[in-house]
Order: structure tokens, then sequence, then C-alpha cells
């Protein structure tokens, strides 16, 4: 068996006169195939386009020749994306996401479209259209989401990266369900144009991997100003690769204690105080850090509210008038009405209400607009905490990826909904923000959640570099059943 | 009892930008629908809008041109509501800060002037259009994104003369700021009517109605006339104006009621979160204020004091701004400013009315404008000859100096030919040289016209005559 190569493996192999690009791809999609029937992890395979891009591309970037999955809500041209969703069943975009033709200038080769939480919303994957995308690791577990497919199909070695997006933790989630890397930079590093959208403020481009190194080179590639996303960066994109760097002495790490006091399994508390341990042996200065209990609080209710209300205008164009699943009516309003009610789930049409409730002119001074100000109260408090420490530190989550069986549909009002919540810190102050493989716990990976100062990704990538090459994590996939 | 109208008027004006007001797709009328839009302008899922800057530029203009204040931060806000004309399901607007506040229109009703206080311009985008059948609709996206403002005035205007007045200026304002065409019969100027009346002398507002998406400053006019006396009936029979949305219907001349505003609809705005607030330069500001063009008001004082013409000429150079430019070009190349008034207000209007063209589909230049009034001024030419060659020039596209020496012309004004000519006239022409010493002035009509029969019309008027009496006084002694 070929496959399971990092990016760079590839990237060498590639190059050599002797290696058959082809086989390759041949061996590749046999396992693709393979891989959909135990995963479920696919919306679209993109075969014959693979082959041809293939075909185009010289192997001298790193990128070039370099399969790749994306998430199902980045617009390809003339490919179905359905961002999971009945209402875009059948929508074939007319137009490339940015980081498409940024990586179509690469030479990758795309090979499909993954399996998402319908419109993103979600961190089970079981809002999908085509249902459940199930661990790499144990399919009688849950992938995660809201980048469900995308992690599945990167931890069982398919591909050596695919693309995410992350609003609340729908990359780092499943991510560390799944046991690979998961980041998403600062909000505006890389263009949004052409991704399906959550909500806009709190939506990232971001990527999985299997180590930190082909991490920096994807966010290095998909990252810088592009014309058409006013939101951005003019600023200029570092070498991340290149500026690599595992000596971490001296750095300032704070440990979340809000956070991690919050962890019941011993097992997982076990891990994380060992990466601690092993962070300090490293030569960072680890210290414990706080942030007050009512603004813990408030994260999950603060980024519900933003978070519904951005998605139910941003949702508002499917609407079954110019594309989307249309249903008849008499008048136009009963068009919109039907085609609304019939594309979406019940779980979409609830956030709906929540999103218009909040926005409503008579909600709107003590939901909506309260819950901006108290985002910018989170947010005043991190930029306080990074005045004395470089990155945050936390457990990814609360454990390994729930059973199938075991998710239940309000699993927002969880006990222990903080720890579980909590990542979404890194999309209300627009933070860049890493998931590491870091253990094992009944045979399921977990992770530890590394987040930045804005725009220093290269911190994060350093940190996360330091502690895998003392890891045993790197590059590990799932050979399951 | 005697009521009072309390108007307030909406303006929609299109800006004509290269480029949409989020898109890089043009800015187009009458083209072949969806055939000018991108996936923005359909609002495709995952598209983001690109904030057009010289649409920026344009409000700006505007806002100056009405006095306004402006706020140099720019924000942008989602007015959520859907309808099949709106593809992203909201219209990307300015609700809680405007561009522009405070301004104000000086009208003139009736020769007495009166402030027209505006509230607020903004930018925001405009809808697709609609084409509804019987059983089915159409929709044109090639409108959808098109560069907006909107003026709202205070409830300020008092009767259908005003708001007329005020439309008008309004309308000179966009073509004198060069930002629309401003044509209210193609859409790319539209009006709202929010209306209610009063007991005069009443200090409480009564309720409105509003009358959407009037084409034309007649049916403005014809509507709140219509409206006003349609709520007075009301009230005076004891009824109750309802706070409803009307139409004006063209044929009837009347206000039907479209919907009945129950309650405000409920838009949802909040900040647009893909346009992050836009601090704008100030100098460059600054410099959109500095290159403003001088407006229709100013003009008109300029034309009077300083080129001495009469209030109602300078009033019709100015009730068109390709005509005003025209003689403002004109005019820098030459100091006859009243000649340049006449010529293009009597000959050049004339042609255009009576081909019902306009001034820039003649050959007409300004330059070629001033070459003639060069000749008139230097005695080469006529006045009426000038009027020909104006013609000719209109039509042709020729240099005036060509379609002079073509047609032959050229006045003789030179004294040692004409001497010769009409010496030889005299001399075939006793009996006037009689005449003429007998008193008899009709004598000198006849030897000009006897002169200007030899010389085909060319010789110069002034100096025949100057030499015909010379010469006539010297035979005479």
């Amino acid at each position: 068996m070929m496959i399971q190569y990092s990016i760079e493996e590839l990237h060498q192999l590639l190059q050599l006169n002797d290696f058959d690009s082809k086989m390759y791809y041949d061996e590749l999609f046999q396992e693709a195939e393979f891989q959909q029937k135990k995963l479920n992890a696919f919306v679209t395979i993109t075969k014959e386009k693979a082959y041809k891009d293939l075909k185009k591309a010289d192997f001298i970037s790193l990128l070039s020749g370099i399969p790749y999955v994306l998430k199902d809500n980045y617009n390809t041209k003339g490919i179905r994306t359905t961002a999971s969703s009945l209402m875009l069943e059948d929508y074939i975009p007319i137009y490339n996401a940015h980081v498409v033709d940024l990586l179509n200038q690469q030479g990758s080769c795309l090979i499909g479209k993954s399996s998402m939480d319908e419109l993103a919303m979600g961190g089970t994957n079981q809002s999908a259209l085509t249902g459940i995308v199930y661990n790499p690791w144990d399919r009688t577990r849950i992938a995660g989401g809201s980048s469900g497919g995308s992690a599945a199909l990167v931890a069982s070695g398919v591909v050596p990266f695919a693309l995410g997006s992350d609003t609340g933790d729908s990359i780092r989630k499943p991510a560390g369900y799944c046991g690979v890397v998961g980041f998403k930079p600062t909000w505006g590093r890389i263009s949004r144009y052409g991704l399906i959208p959550y909500a806009s403020s709190l939506d990232h481009v971001g990527a999985f991997t299997r180590n930190v190194r082909d991490m920096a080179i994807v966010i290095e590639t998909l990252a810088g100003h592009d014309e058409k996303d006013m939101t951005s960066s003019i600023r200029e994109v570092p070498h991340y690769l290149e500026n690599l760097n595992d000596n971490i002495k001296g750095l300032k790490i704070g440990v979340l204690k809000s956070i991690s006091d919050e962890i019941i399994d011993i097992e997982v508390k076990e891990n994380f105080d060992s990466i601690i341990c092993k962070l300090q042996g490293l030569g960072a200065v680890v210290e414990d850090i706080t942030m007050p209990s009512n603004l813990m609080k408030a994260i999950l209710p603060t980024y519900t509210i933003i978070a519904n209300a951005e998605a139910t205008s941003n949702h508002a164009c499917l609407d079954g008038i110019k594309y989307g699943n249309r249903q008849d009516g008499e008048t136009i309003d009963e068009i919109i009405l039907h085609s609304r009610t019939h594309g979406f789930s019940h779980y979409i049409k609830r956030r709906f209400i929540l999103g218009n409730l909040a926005l409503a002119t008579e909600n709107q001074e003590r939901m909506f607009k309260k819950a901006q100000k108290v985002r910018r109260l989170i947010v005043e408090e991190l930029n306080r905490i990074y005045e004395d420490y470089d990155v945050i530190l936390t457990p990814n989550g609360r454990g390994i990826a729930p059973k199938v069986n075991e998710i239940v549909n309000n699993y927002l009002y969880d006990d222990h909904v903080i720890l579980e919540s909590h990542l979404c810190l890194a999309n209300l102050a627009g933070l860049p923000a890493l998931s590491l493989p870091s253990g094992f716990v009944d045979g399921m990976p977990i992770s530890v959640h590394l987040m930045g100062r804005i725009f220093e990704e290269q911190t994060v990538f350093n940190v996360a570099y330091a502690l895998e090459n003392i890891l045993d994590f790197k590059n590990q996939y799932s050979r399951e059943g | 009892m005697n009521f009072e109208q309390i108007i307030g008027l909406e303006v929609h004006c299109e800006l004509k930008t290269n480029s949409k007001m989020f898109s890089a797709s043009p800015v187009t009328f009458g083209k072949e629908p969806n055939t000018m839009i991108n996936e923005i302008d359909m609002a495709m899922p995952g598209i983001l809008p690109v904030l057009n800057k010289r649409a920026v530029e344009y409000a700006i203009r505007v806002c100056y041109a009405l006095h306004m204040d402006i706020d140099e931060l720019l924000r942008f806000d989602r007015k959520n509501y859907y309808y099949s004309d709106l593809p992203k399901g909201f219209q990307i607007t300015q609700e809680q800060f405007p561009i522009g506040k405070n301004g104000y229109l000086d009208i003139v009703v009736d020769g007495k002037t009166k402030r027209i206080e505006i509230e607020r311009l903004h930018m925001e985008e405009d809808t697709a259009k609609q084409f509804h059948y019987d059983s089915y609709s159409l929709i044109d996206y090639n409108r959808s994104g098109i560069p907006l403002i909107e003026i709202v005035t205070k409830p300020a205007i008092r009767s259908g003369a005003e708001a007329s007045a005020y439309l008008e200026k309004l309308r000179q304002v966009f073509l004198y700021t060069d930002v629309s065409d401003a044509k209210m019969e193609e859409g790319s100027m539209r009006c709202d009517i929010n209306i209610s009346i009063r007991p005069l002398g009443s200090q409480k507002f009564g309720t409105r109605t509003e009358i959407k998406n009037l084409n034309s400053i007649s049916h403005v006019q014809q509507a709140i006339e219509f409206e006003s006396l349609r709520q007075e009936k009301i009230i005076l029979d004891g009824g109750k104006v309802l706070q409803e949305t009307r139409r004006f219907d063209e044929k009837r001349k009347e206000t039907v009621a479209m919907r009945i505003k129950e309650n405000v609809a409920n838009y949802k705005y909040y900040p647009e979160p893909n346009i992050l607030p836009i601090r704008l330069n100030h100098q460059w500001v600054m410099d959109i204020k500095e290159r403003l063009p001088i407006m229709a008001e100013q003009r008109e004082k300029i034309y009077i004091d300083k080129y001495g013409l009469s209030q109602s000429e300078a009033h019709r150079l100015i009730s068109y701004k390709e005509l005003s430019d025209f003689y403002e070009e004109t005019v820098k190349n030459c100091s006859r400013y009243k000649i340049a008034c006449h010529l293009l207000l009597g000959e050049v209007l004339g042609y255009l009315n009576k081909k019902n063209i306009s001034l820039e589909e003649t050959k007409l230049t300004p330059h070629y404008l001033s070459e003639i009034i060069e000749y008139i001024d230097e005695e080469m030419i006529s006045s009426k000859q000038a009027k020909e060659v104006l013609e000719c020039v209109m039509t042709e596209g020729k240099k005036p100096q060509c379609i002079i020496e073509e047609k032959g012309m050229k006045q003789i004004s030179d004294v040692d030919i004409l001497t010769q000519l009409i010496d030889q006239i005299l001399d075939n022409n006793e009996k006037s040289i009689r005449d003429f010493s007998s008193g008899k002035d009709r004598a000198i009509g006849f030897l000009v016209g006897q002169v200007m029969k030899e010389t085909k019309g060319q010789a110069n008027p002034k100096i025949t005559n100057q030499l015909l009496l010379k010469l006539l006084k010297e035979r005479v002694q």
C-alpha cells in the first residue's frame, strides 16, 4: 500500500523519475472507495477531474500533484456542492472558492468533496444529507463535525490534507476525535470567498493534516489577501514552514484552569497533565491562568446568538428562487416558504428561528446586541491574558469521540458544556488555534488545544511542532477493520 | 376646515459607476436580461461583497451638493427580508450610520425661496428587476447590485408644487454632480412619497400613507394632489386614514391601496459582518469636495453677474447640463458671452428640437462654436451666414473654416478691391449719383445692393457702406 504519505514525503516521491503517479492515484481511489464504504465520508468522489489535474501537474511546488479533499461547503466550479443540505442537493456552482483557485494554481488534485453537518451547523456530522460519518478508529463512534468527512479522510490515510471550515470548533473537534492535526488561522488570514458561510464573523477556512509541517505548508499556500474578500488581511504571509522551530524555550504558555479543571475523565486529565510536563521539559514557562466564571458561562450563549443570527441571513439566499431545491407555491412567498420548509432539516430550522428571535427589533437589544457586547468583553479578557502569555493551552474538548448511538439532539445542554464548547473562544476572538493529537483513551485519540495571538500562527505551529516531535502521534492514521 | 399637507420624499438614485456596488459586473441599462451578471449579483452561496470606491465618491459628491455632514467612518448594515427580487435575502444598506446627514436644498415656488431640510443620504444596492405575467414572473438580475443612494427629506414639503420643485432641483444635483442619468422614466431616479394631512394650525401629525415608485415628477405632483384630497374626504366624512402602502395608477390618476402596514416591518437590521467599518482618508474626501463641479445655482449666478446674461437666458442655459457644460467650454476660448448664449439658445436649440436629438449627437464642438463667433467678430462672415455655417457644422461636422471657404462665404473687406468695384459701379450709375446729390438717401441702399450683387453678398457691409459714402461725396463735390 503506497498511500498514507505526508505532503513532503509524497512530494519527494512525485519528483522521482521512476515513480508512477498514475498508479499511485489508482491505488488511492481504490482506497478511497474502500474507505467510503466504511466511513461514509465522501459526498462526491471526483476521480475524473483528479486524473485530469494530475496530468497537468509538474510536481515542482510542494503541493503539486498532491491529492486532497474539500469539505462540501467550498464552491467548486462544475462540481456539485451540497453543503450536505437537501436544499443544495443539485447545486453546481459557476465559480471556485478563492482557496480552490489557489490549490489549482499549485497543481493540487482534488479527489473528492467531503460530508459535513448540514450547512456546517453542528458538531456531530449527524445532520449531513448523506448520513453520519464514522470514526476511522472505531466505526461505532462518530467522526465529529461539522467537518467530519474531511477529518475522517485524513485520519484514515486517504489524503495527506483536507480543507475544513471552522465556525465554533468545526475543524478542531473532529480533528481531536479522529487523531489528526486540525488548524484554523486568524480571522482574515485566509480569504473566505466561495466558502458557503455559516456565520461570517466566526467562519474560518482551515485544514486537517497528519503533521504540523504539512499544516504549515497548506496554510502558507492559502493565506494572504484576496481582493474578493474585504476582510482578508493585507499583512504579508510569513514562511511558516521555513520558520518552523521546535525550540520553545522561554515561551509563556497559559493553562486555562477554568477549562482544564472541568475534565472529569481521569485518563484525559492525566494526559493533559503529561502534556504540561512535556512543555515544561521543552523549556516553556507554563502557568495557570483563569477567566472570570461569569464570562466562561457566557461563552456558549454569546456564540449561539451571534452564530445563529448571522446564519439566518447568510442562508436567506437559499430560497428556491434562483437555485436550490424549489417547491411549488401559489405566490412567491409560498414558493420561498415551501422551499425552505422542505429544504432544511429540523435542526437547521430551529437554529434559524433562534437567530431570527435574537435579531427581531423587540429582542435585539437584550439578545443580539448584548451578545456583541459580551463578545467584546471576552476578547478584551483574552487580550489581557495575551499580554503575559504567548499561547493558551486547554484540552481539546471533553474527551474521545462519542458512540453513534450516544449522541442526542440537545447535547448543547450537556452538564460539561464549558469544557465541550470553549473552543469557540478562538472564533469569537478570531485567534489562530490548533488541535494536536496528544494520546489515546480506550483506543481512541484525544488532543490538546493551542490558541495563539492574532496573526501569530507561527508561535502556535512552533509549540505544536515541538510537542509533536516528542510525542508518538506524528503521521498517525487508522487502519481499523 | 382647511388642511395642510405634510410630505416627505424618499428618492432612490442609481449611480452611473462602471461596476456594481459590491461586485465587478458592469452597470448597464437596457441590455439583454441576465447577461451582465456574475455569481455575486445572483447571490450564489459563498459570495462576499467588495465595496465600490467610485460609488462612495459619487455619494460624497451628492452629500456636498446637498450641504450634508459626512460620516467618514463608513458602516454598512444588513436589511433582512425575503423577496424574489432580492437575491441575497438581505440588502446591504446603511441603516444606522448613513454617509450623509442634515442637509438641505433651496427651492423656488411662486417666486419664493424655501429651504427643504434633508435628513439623510445613504448608500445601498438595487434589487433585481421583475416582470410579472399572468401565470409566471421573470427576473432580470442585470439591475441587481447597481449602486443606489437614497435621499430622505424631513416631512418638510407642503404641496405637490413644492415636491415637484424639490425633485427638479434634486435631479439637477444628480446631473451636475455627474453621478447619474437621473431618468425617472427609466427608473434611474425613483421617488416614494410619505404623505399625511392635518388641520391648518395643528401640531399633531396625521396618519400617513406611503405611495411607492413614482416614475415621473408630474406623477408625483398628481399623486400628492389626489392623495391629499382622498385623505381630506375620509377625515371630513368622519373616517380614519389607514396606514398603508399605495401605488399611483397612471391611467386613472389615482392612488390605489397595495398593502396595509399593520405592524412596521421587522427588517432585523444588524451590522454587515463582511464589511468591517472603513475609515475614509480625510484628504481623499476633501479632494472630492475640491473637484466638485460647479452646481447649477452657482452657474446661473456667474452667467448673470459675470457674463451679463439675462435671468431668463441664464436659467434656460442651466436647465440642461449638457447645454451649460457646452456653453462653459465655449466661453473658455471666447469672451463673446452673449453671442455664444444667443447662438446656443437660438440656432442650436432650435436645430436640436427640430431634429429631436441631443447636443452630443451633433458634430458641433465648443471649439467650432467659438471659432464661428470669432469669424463674426472679425467680420469675416455676417451673423446670417454664421447661422448657415452653424447648421452645416451640426449636420456635416466639417470645420467652420472649410465650410466658409467651400461656400465662398468669406467677406471681402479689402479696401482696394472694394474701392475698385465701387468706382466701377458708380461709373455705370450716373443717375444714382445725381439722386444722392439731390438728397435722396435711397440711392445708397440701391448702390450697396449693386455691390452685394457683384460680390455675391461677400462684400463686408460695414466697409462697403463707409467706402461708398466717401466715394460718392468725392464725386458730388
